[in-house]
């Protein structure tokens, strides 16, 4: 109880029933460092999914061309053509993981209540 | 398609070293051969090894080892004094084959052993080979 | 976006040692082929690699990607000529540099299959 006392009321002030909003207030109260600038966009969301596609598919081709080349017998070297194919999946499986993780968030948003 | 490397260098080398030892055991087997259908004692047989380019793909060609012939050993054979023998000349001496029985079991190891190399050769390059199949599973 | 991914430091130094590894076999394959061929001299991965690796390595540049180094196969200029007909190659060291070089190139390819098994963890989620 003497704990409790020992709080001068003026203190109370500070708390509000929103952390959010004592959270935007510390933040504005804070000045900011010099030389720190905001990241601004530079692309939109749509190019930057477009870059990742033809950023897959060139992985695919390249991995599609050293494989050939091994059917075929120019090269012998399996080890990279095993490796282009395992780069090319990982590659493929990250973009299939970013578009479920895109549709499933839209889809959270559509089952929002307006 | 040229999966395992180095196998067409170690084919080459394993047909060279069989053929080596086909001809050694026919040397140990007419040691003891003194009449031939061109006349004349058994003629101990050296083969001799060539350098043979095998394209690889990518790269310079590398080379594997081939046959390159078998001729004769010209050298004499002992001349053995024993008229009793069939082809005893007139002096009643028998020329043998110059076949050396320990030459001959010192070319056969090595061509053995030699073999032996080359069979573990492929199968390293054999095992290299899956394992790399294996990369990422 | 997908390369930086794929460009670990210890990845495409293992990718680059692992080309060097398949043709030292080769190399290795040649020489024991040729043992006894006279005026044979063994071959190995050229001695310049070495040391263009580990300046590349040093500086900190990719050692894959877009210049990549490739080993180079020539004449070992160390080995002496033992025989008289000028043959260099001495089948035990042979053998034991195969060995040497097999239990290289597992090791690279476990480094390499590591780090893809991680990414793909990474990305699904699930352990493999």
């Amino acid at each position: 109880m003497s704990i409790i006392g020992s709080i001068p009321p003026s203190a109370f002030n500070n708390l509000s029933i929103n952390p959010l909003e004592a959270a935007q207030k510390t933040k504005m109260a804070a000045p900011m460092p010099d030389g720190v600038r905001l990241a601004q966009p530079t692309e939109s969301f749509g190019t930057m999914l477009e870059g990742l596609v033809s950023n897959v598919s060139d992985k695919q081709a390249q991995a599609k061309a050293v494989t050939q080349q091994v059917l075929l017998g120019e090269n012998d070297q399996l080890h990279q053509s095993v490796i282009a194919m395992q780069e090319a999946s990982v590659a493929f499986s990250l973009m299939v993981e970013v578009r479920n993780k895109l549709v499933e968030s839209y889809q959270e948003l559509m089952r929002m209540q307006v | 398609m040229n999966l395992i490397s180095g196998v067409d260098i170690t084919s080459g080398a394993l047909t060279a070293q069989k053929i080596r030892l086909d001809i050694v055991a026919q040397n140990i087997a007419n040691a003891q051969t003194t009449r031939t259908p061109e006349g004349g004692p058994y003629q101990r047989k050296i083969i001799s090894f060539e350098n043979e380019l095998v394209k690889r793909a990518g790269g310079a060609s590398l080379e594997t080892v081939a046959v390159s012939g078998i001729t004769n050993d010209k050298a004499p054979g002992q001349a053995v004094y024993n008229p009793q023998h069939p082809d005893a000349g007139p002096d009643g001496t028998v020329m043998m084959p110059n076949v050396n029985l320990a030459f001959e079991m010192v070319d056969l190891i090595t061509a053995s052993r030699a073999y032996e190399a080359n069979l573990s050769v492929v199968k390293n390059a054999r095992s290299l080979a899956m394992k790399a199949l294996e990369i990422g599973k | 976006m997908i390369d930086p991914i794929f460009q670990s430091g210890n990845y495409q130094l293992a990718r680059t040692l692992l080309d060097a590894a398949a043709l030292r076999q080769e190399a290795i394959a040649s020489n024991i082929a040729n043992a006894e061929t006279p005026g044979y001299r063994r071959l190995d991965i050229a001695p310049d690699f070495a040391a263009q690796l580990k300046s590349r390595c040093l500086a900190g540049e990719m050692t894959g990607g877009a210049n990549p180094l490739q080993p180079t196969l020539a004449q070992d200029p160390n080995a002496r000529s033992i025989r008289p007909d000028g043959n260099s190659v001495e089948i035990e060291k042979e053998l034991l540099a195969m060995n040497k070089n097999a239990v290289e190139y597992q090791f690279l390819t476990e480094v390499v299959s590591g780090n893809i098994k991680q990414l793909k963890m990474a990305i699904t989620g699930r352990v493999s």
